[in-house]
């Protein structure tokens, strides 16, 4: 079994003339946590939407698990194998939480309704959602709990990875912790997951590495505490100076 | 007066349920033959290749931009000259269901853009195809947010249903007016059939209300009655 899940090679973005995201290439292991970090504009966003076909990419290749996926016709098959979480958790507004999750197994997975119903629940636990959440529907549900049940409604895919799109920006500061915790759970376990946040606590304790992103490319990359501690860049510097200030935290007394 | 009411009812009771029937039969027929084709243009609309979509703004814009009338009478009378005759009461089904058919698949089209695209692509996030996502993702929510606009074409249309009466189709206005020439109570005539419109829009209403609780999700867009 080859140890790289995911290959990006060269993968290049345009929307008009304007460069999106210009010659990305990086390799997540199976079983890495990768965090990628960077102002707004830069690209990420696009980054994560790209892999899982989202957004189509004008050049260069993605491989999953062997498969080169930009290649691929089925776009539809092969996003059933990546799990994307969304900044405002999307979950259908029409559906219980536990329908959310069903949906997939049911309508993409096409597994029986028992199965399906099993994978569910068991999804929905291990992210804490229990039983007397499963019959409300996202509008009934906090913010947390929202995105924990669409947590679930990724891992109950059983992925080959999962992708984060800002998780936690549109949660108050309590429901963040519930969240990144689910996520941090989730790592150890031994997913597969590619987390655009700005969340530093997390990306240092969880993430194996590191990605620093601006104007559409990888400027940076190592592990956490080289990337958020002790970045070589200006550029660089310069953000994670402010992200650490908006931290109340100071670079210095964390490094001790 | 009430003398020439109940007088009326008893001498022409049977007529005006007749009348009734066939109100009945042109609404719902005409209802139902529009919502379905209403969907199918909204979809096409919201969802289709180019060709389609611009054909069908055209039809859309001709049937909204001429009068009922004009439609029903060239059903009627104009078809004819091409070989295509009618009864009073299939003409007036097809004119009524062509003219709802539009309006309807306004409402819809307009409901389906009030469904964020957020909840589209994360329906393709998780594999499902575009086809799947419309029919279990989009439209169950846009029609919540088009029951109480497709309800009051409902009731519309049962009103407008009368139009028929232009092309002798046997409708309780046409009984109604029937009536009148005979007996010359037009006034107490016109109150009876006033009454039903009134009764049978109202029991409309109330069905709506008991349609939206019961597809009602908690404080989504179209779930205020």
């Amino acid at each position: 079994m080859e140890s790289n899940i995911l290959v990006v090679e060269n993968l290049w973005k345009f929307y008009g003339r304007e460069v999106i995201l210009k010659n990305i290439n990086f390799t997540v292991k199976r079983g890495e946590t990768k965090v990628i970090i960077g102002p707004s504009g830069a690209g990420k966003s696009t980054l994560l939407r790209c892999i899982n076909l989202l957004v189509r990419p004008d050049r260069g290749r993605i491989i999953l698990d062997g498969d080169v996926i930009t290649e691929r016709r089925d776009v539809h098959n092969i996003r059933s194998q990546i799990g994307f979480v969304f900044q405002h958790f999307n979950l259908f507004n029409h559906l219980t939480a536990i329908d959310n999750v069903l949906l997939g197994l049911i309508k993409v997975k096409k597994l029986p309704r028992e199965e399906a119903m099993r994978r569910a629940k068991e999804a929905l636990l291990s992210v804490g959602i229990t039983e007397e959440l499963w019959r409300k529907y996202p509008a009934q549900l906090s913010g947390g709990q929202q995105q924990r049940v669409a947590i679930a409604r990724a891992i109950a895919m059983d992925p080959k990875i999962i992708l984060f799109d800002e998780p936690t920006s549109a949660l108050d500061p309590e429901l963040i912790w519930e969240v990144l915790n689910v996520m941090e759970k989730l790592s150890r376990n031994g997913m597969t997951m590619i987390v655009v946040t700005h969340e530093l606590g997390f990306a240092i304790k969880v993430a194996h590495e590191v990605m620093f992103m601006d104007g559409g490319t990888i400027i940076e990359r190592g592990p956490p505490n080289q990337i958020l501690l002790n970045p070589k860049g200006e550029r660089i510097k310069r953000f994670m100076d402010r992200m650490w200030y908006l931290y109340s935290l100071n670079r210095s007394s964390k490094v001790a | 007066m009430l003398e020439n009411i109940l007088y009326i009812l008893y001498g022409y009771g049977s007529a005006i349920a007749l009348g009734l029937k066939y109100t009945v039969i042109i609404t719902v027929t005409s209802y139902s033959i529009g919502i379905a084709l209403g969907l199918f243009i909204a979809l096409l609309r919201v969802y289709g290749s180019r060709l389609p979509r611009a054909l069908l703004t055209v039809f859309v814009e001709i049937i909204r931009g001429t009068p009922m009338m004009v439609q029903l009478f060239f059903v009627y009378y104009a078809l004819p000259e091409l070989g295509i005759l009618l009864d009073p009461v299939t003409a007036s089904i097809i004119a009524i269901a062509i003219n709802s058919a539009v309006y309807q698949s306004e409402y819809i089209r307009a409901s389906i853009s009030a469904i964020p695209y957020s909840q589209f692509e994360s329906a393709l996030s998780i594999g499902l195809t575009k086809f799947k996502i419309v029919w279990i993702v989009i439209l169950p929510q846009a029609i919540r947010v088009a029951i109480p606009a497709l309800v009051n074409e409902a009731i519309y249309l049962f009103k407008y249903s009368s139009i028929a009466y232009f092309v002798t189709a046997p409708e309780l206005m046409y009984i109604g007016k029937s009536i009148g020439s005979k007996t010359f109570l037009y006034m107490e005539v016109y109150i009876i059939l006033a009454f039903i419109y009134i009764i049978i829009s109202i029991l409309l209403t109330e069905l709506a209300k008991i349609i939206e609780r019961r597809h009602t999700v908690p404080s989504f867009i179209g779930s205020k009655v």
